[in-house]
């Protein structure tokens, strides 16, 4: 096992995966857009938990954290569609800069 | 088992970016599903099933039908979608950046000569569902806190006004 190893492929794709979603997030003002590129990251997180229980052999743990990631992603998923619906009727737009016209 | 997690973490790369870069939100969220139904498979050969089965379920599924729907509930046309967020030109420079990443990650892998230490024996003892709903029991009210949160926040949004 080299540096080309097999653990450290699935570290350099998962490294890329968070890359496009932080770029995702930076670059657009579309809630939705915004949502996807959370969602690209959070793929990258999931695959690092299965790495990591994969190199310890605890793979039944890493898991149980696996899930409970994958719970908070969907949270946050269905709360910014929420979100994402409310500002479009209210401003006839997904764009986020009409966030800071909200009062409050 | 690594030709087959090597396809799937490729074709989990291709459809993560093309989830990023893609114009149309539906195309962009069915691009998300297929990221995640290869990271399922990665899973499953590393020996999550479980995370694997809740991964192809929820997030390749219900996410999938949650962008959708949010998609159907709301009208934007696609040229006033492009004129507003030019999101074209904005993702334009994603591959780039990424073949940058990708080499100077590797530079600094081959420079340190990185690597991580090799497959550990699988613990004995507890299995996933005793380590889930024994050991773990926190993390199960956390979820389920985390659950009723999200849907009081979306009934909330979505309450009739007068």
């Amino acid at each position: 096992m080299g540096v080309f190893g097999f653990e450290n492929i699935l570290l350099l794709v998962g490294f890329l995966s968070i890359l496009a979603g932080c770029y995702c997030l930076i670059r657009t003002f579309h809630i939705l857009k915004i949502a996807i590129g959370i969602e690209v990251a959070m793929k990258a997180v999931t695959l690092f938990l299965a790495l990591a229980g994969y190199v310890n052999g605890k793979i039944d743990l890493t898991q149980t954290f696996i899930i409970t990631s994958i719970v908070i992603e969907v949270v946050v998923t269905v709360v910014s569609a929420g979100i994402a619906i409310n500002l479009y009727h209210k401003y006839g737009s997904m764009d986020i800069r009409n966030l800071r016209k909200l009062k409050g | 088992m690594e030709v087959i997690v090597y396809i799937s973490l490729g074709l989990m790369l291709v459809f993560a970016v093309m989830a990023v870069m893609l114009h149309s939100i539906t195309k962009s969220a069915i691009a998300l599903a297929a990221a995640s139904v290869a990271l399922g498979i990665v899973l499953y050969e590393l020996g999550s099933v479980w995370a694997a089965l809740f991964e192809i379920s929820v997030c390749s599924g219900l996410v999938t039908v949650v962008m959708i729907s949010a998609v159907s509930l709301s009208h934007e046309r696609k040229t006033e979608l492009q004129k507003v967020y030019n999101d074209k030109k904005r993702m334009s420079f994603l591959p780039v950046i990424l073949i940058v990443g990708g080499l100077v990650l590797a530079g600094v892998a081959i420079w340190s000569k990185f690597t991580l230490p090799g497959a550990g024996e699988t613990a004995a003892g507890s299995s996933f569902r005793e380590i889930l709903w024994n050991q773990r029991q926190a993390d199960i009210w956390g979820q389920m806190i985390v659950i009723v949160a999200g849907s009081a926040a979306v009934s909330i949004m979505f309450k009739e006004r007068d």
